[in-house]
């Protein structure tokens, strides 16, 4: 490298570092707001799985039958008997006040009916508009239900003089085996932190590449930039966009060790793989930043498009709701977000600790993001120097 | 003789407080609608961000996720278990393979999102009266995967016992009634409210809808106060050009400017959207709109008084975007409300959008009435109190520091 060249590179990095200082706004929205996030979502997902999620019961019968349910039942993980209603209308008032997440009837002369074989009905609601806590309750009271069952059956077999191997196979004559794979406690911290993090790491990369050049051509300060770089926008770039390629990177990385090494979530393929796929992300997205910037060379109007596009990242990712069930043009739609690429290799070198050889190619697209600046080269160089696009 | 002068003192400067009112409301509307930046804001993004989030999530629920299996056992059983997984609407059984190795690397490749291996003594047990049992290996990149899976197995095996236990019973002589009352002695029958279907749209839908009328009025608010300051030659929030217009006036006049305009707004976003894209909307609308107006108020306040600290155009979008996130979950309808950590909980408090998105839900989704909505309903119209008197301390503030900048300019 000539030194000419270097020379401006050193004179623009001081340029922006200078200009970094001057306002609080760039270290808030560098180091600032991705500490918030790590404080944030790290506390807010700590226990990994909501437990002990408010639970009603309406017990008519009031019986040693109704009453050991409710014991059990209360003594799953995720549910936890709170309150003990007269009516149904009565919890489903408390259901839409947000007060329990499910509730249990048990209706009058349940046990006697049992015990007379006339097989009484047991009645459960879960409230699935809260999808999450809905899922986990149904769960845990089907399985106390069937477990109930199972128990009077077992009595039933008992007093017939069937052996206990062959009531474990009259019970439950198949059972289900569940492995989840990567992620064996189900927890959602794993399953989201995983991707919010990056998440919000691509919307500040994006912000803070479009904001420093951005604010060169609306304060009208873009000459005095090129100037320091001695003329090249590709100098001027390099040097004004470094400290940040520096710092989200740095960011990006204590995010993984963070996850990987200090919350223990699964790395199976080696961390190291997450740091280079982390530090080709954060390229990827300067390149997407200055694409916009330079397509649409007016603050306001980046910032804008950087929203837009940034915020789809959350769903393009793939992570909530795959995108293979998503409608056909959204699935294309969704290759043009590098989170997508960081997604599959997330899945999978640290979930999944497949081969390097099946995430090569996510890699590579990544990389091919960084060919992006190119198209808009001149079109910024130009407005960079004419200032010939509104300033608000 | 001196009370009535003043009764008509009083009117006249209500009938001018009133007019000045409306001439600060319509200098605002100049204001929103001169500016492309808010216009963008206020009315693209809020027609716009509705209909493409709603196209997205079109397919509520994953159909046919394609899933591999290993079947050691080839057994009439066997077939029969996998024959009832594939016909469920969740799982598609795409590829059979030998050997756990090569399914794993279909699973690997993700070609398939789940495993069903079925061993050897499958069949031998289910024939001597042992339990047998089928094993599940699921991909958990997307809980919705492993859920399809897991709901579709456990309800199929469930079934296949069901169907082993009764056949075990009329073996031994035990038919009918008598083999069913064993098999199941009590039957149970779940009832999923409110979001039958277990859709992902009719969970998210509803919290977005209000995400998007509060962050677009906060970023709105904030780029409006930018511009005002950029402008302004003190660079202060508020111009003290007509000294004798008083701060509650501005502030009100401003805000009811915002309400008029997102009060139909809302009415978009919160009733046509529901319809046009079939979301829950079982809520009564009269008690929607008397939802809607304090937590367009508070959300109103809540920026005007943040948009203080908003020194340029930009800033406010760059620094708080972020935070829609944040709000989602604060929201406490994916991670369950009663779970979150008492900081956290008491931090959501500060923002209209967790009463507004939990009071929406409530009405529009579960059928509540504003009774049961009451804590949100109270709470939001305690916040617009509370963010009424910030905003117009926070007015008062700037225009006394643009007052003083102007003394010292002509002292000097």
């Amino acid at each position: 490298m000539p030194n000419k060249t270097i020379a401006g590179i050193v004179a623009t990095l001081k340029r922006e570092l200078s200009r970094m200082k001057s306002r609080p706004l760039y270290f808030l929205a560098t180091v600032g707001v991705m500490a918030f996030c790590y404080l944030f979502f790290l506390t807010f997902f700590s226990p990994g799985q909501p437990t002990a999620m408010p639970t009603g019961v309406v017990d008519l019968d009031h019986s040693s039958i109704s009453r050991k349910f409710i014991r059990n039942l209360n003594a799953t993980q995720q549910s936890k008997v709170v309150m003990y209603l007269n009516s149904h209308t009565e919890a489903r008032k408390e259901m839409q006040k947000g007060n329990i997440y499910a509730f249990v009837e048990i209706k009058p002369g349940f046990a006697a009916d049992v015990l007379s074989n006339r097989r009484p009905k047991m009645t459960f609601y879960v409230n699935d508009a809260y999808l999450i806590a809905g899922s986990l309750l149904y769960k845990d009271i089907t399985y106390m239900s069937a477990l109930t069952s199972a128990s009077m059956q077992q009595q039933v077999l008992q007093a017939k003089g069937v052996s206990q191997s062959q009531i474990m196979g009259q019970i439950q004559p198949v059972t289900l085996d569940t492995h989840l794979i990567g992620n064996p406690w189900a927890n959602y911290g794993v399953y989201l932190i995983n991707l919010l993090l990056p998440g919000v790491l691509q919307l500040m990369v994006l912000l803070m590449t479009i904001f420093p050049i951005g604010v060169e051509l609306k304060e009208r300060t873009s000459r005095e930039w090129l100037r320091s770089a001695d003329n090249s926008m590709a100098v001027a770039l390099i040097g004004k966009l470094l400290p940040y390629t520096i710092i989200f990177t740095i960011v990006g990385i204590i995010g993984n060790v963070l996850l990987y090494q200090f919350m223990h979530y699964p790395a199976q393929a080696g961390i190291g793989w997450m740091f280079l796929a982390t530090f080709i992300y954060v390229l990827a997205y300067q390149a997407i930043g200055i694409f916009i910037i330079g397509l649409l060379p007016v603050l306001r109007d980046g910032v804008a498009m950087a929203a837009l596009y940034g915020l789809f990242a959350f769903t393009f990712a793939g992570f909530t709701f795959p995108i293979e069930h998503m409608p056909p043009a959204t699935q294309i739609f969704s290759e043009l977000f590098p989170i997508r690429d960081y997604f599959r290799i997330y899945v999978n070198q640290a979930l999944h600790g497949t081969s390097i050889s099946y995430s090569c190619i996510y890699y590579v697209i990544m990389l091919v993001f960084l060919l992006l600046p190119l198209p808009v080269y001149n079109r910024l160089k130009k407005a960079a120097i004419y200032l010939h696009y509104p300033t608000k | 003789m001196t009370k009535t002068r003043h009764k008509i003192f009083s009117l006249y400067q209500l009938i001018s407080n009133i007019k000045d009112t409306k001439q600060i409301l319509i200098q605002e509307f100049r204001n929103v609608f001169r500016d492309r930046g808010v216009v963008i804001i206020f009315i693209i993004a809020s027609l716009v961000y509705p209909i493409l989030y709603c196209s997205i999530y079109k397919n509520e629920v994953l159909v046919d996720v394609p899933v591999a299996v290993v079947d050691a056992s080839h057994s009439k059983q066997s077939a029969e278990l996998l024959r009832h997984i594939d016909a469920t609407r969740d799982i598609k059984i795409t590829y059979g393979f030998s050997s756990m190795d090569e399914a794993r690397k279909a699973f690997d490749a993700r070609k398939v999102h789940g495993i069903i291996y079925i061993p050897a003594d499958f069949n031998k047990n289910i024939a001597s009266g042992k339990q047998a049992t089928v094993s599940i290996y699921c991909d958990m990149s997307s809980f919705l995967y492993y859920r399809s899976l897991l709901m579709a197995s456990n309800y199929c095996t469930l079934d296949l016992s069901k169907q082993i236990q009764v056949e075990r019973l009329n073996v031994a002589g035990v038919t009918g009634e008598a083999a069913e009352i064993i098999a199941s002695p009590i039957p149970y029958d779940d009832v999923t409210l409110y979001n039958g279907g277990m859709g992902f749209a009719s969970f998210l839908m509803p919290v977005l809808l209000i995400l998007f009328l509060h962050q677009t009025l906060f970023f709105g608010i904030g780029m409006l106060a930018g511009t005002a300051r950029e402008e302004n030659r003190f660079h202060v929030l508020v111009n003290q050009s007509n000294p004798h217009v008083g701060i509650y006036r501005i502030v009100f006049g401003k805000s009811l400017c915002y309400f008029l305009l997102y009060l139909c707004i809302s009415f978009y976003t919160l009733d046509v959207i529901p319809r046009l894209y079939n979301l829950p909307h079982i809520g009564n609308p009269t008690d929607i709109l008397t939802l809607i107006v304090p937590f367009l108020f508070a959300t109103i306040f809540f920026s005007m008084t943040v948009s203080v600290f908003v020194r340029n155009r930009e800033t406010g979008m760059a620094l708080f975007l972020f935070f829609s996130l944040i709000l989602i979950f604060l929201s406490g309808i994916s991670w369950p409300q009663a779970n979150i950590h008492g900081f956290w909980r008491a931090f959501s408090w500060i923002f209209p959008a967790t009463h507004g998105i939990q009071a929406y839900v409530k009405i529009n989704t579960m059928g509540a009435t504003i009774r049961e909505a009451s804590f949100e309903y109270i709470s939001l119209w305690i916040q617009t109190g509370v963010y009424f008197l910030t905003a117009t301390w926070a007015y008062y503030w700037q225009m006394h520091k643009s007052r003083r900048k102007a003394e010292l300019l002509k002292t000097a």
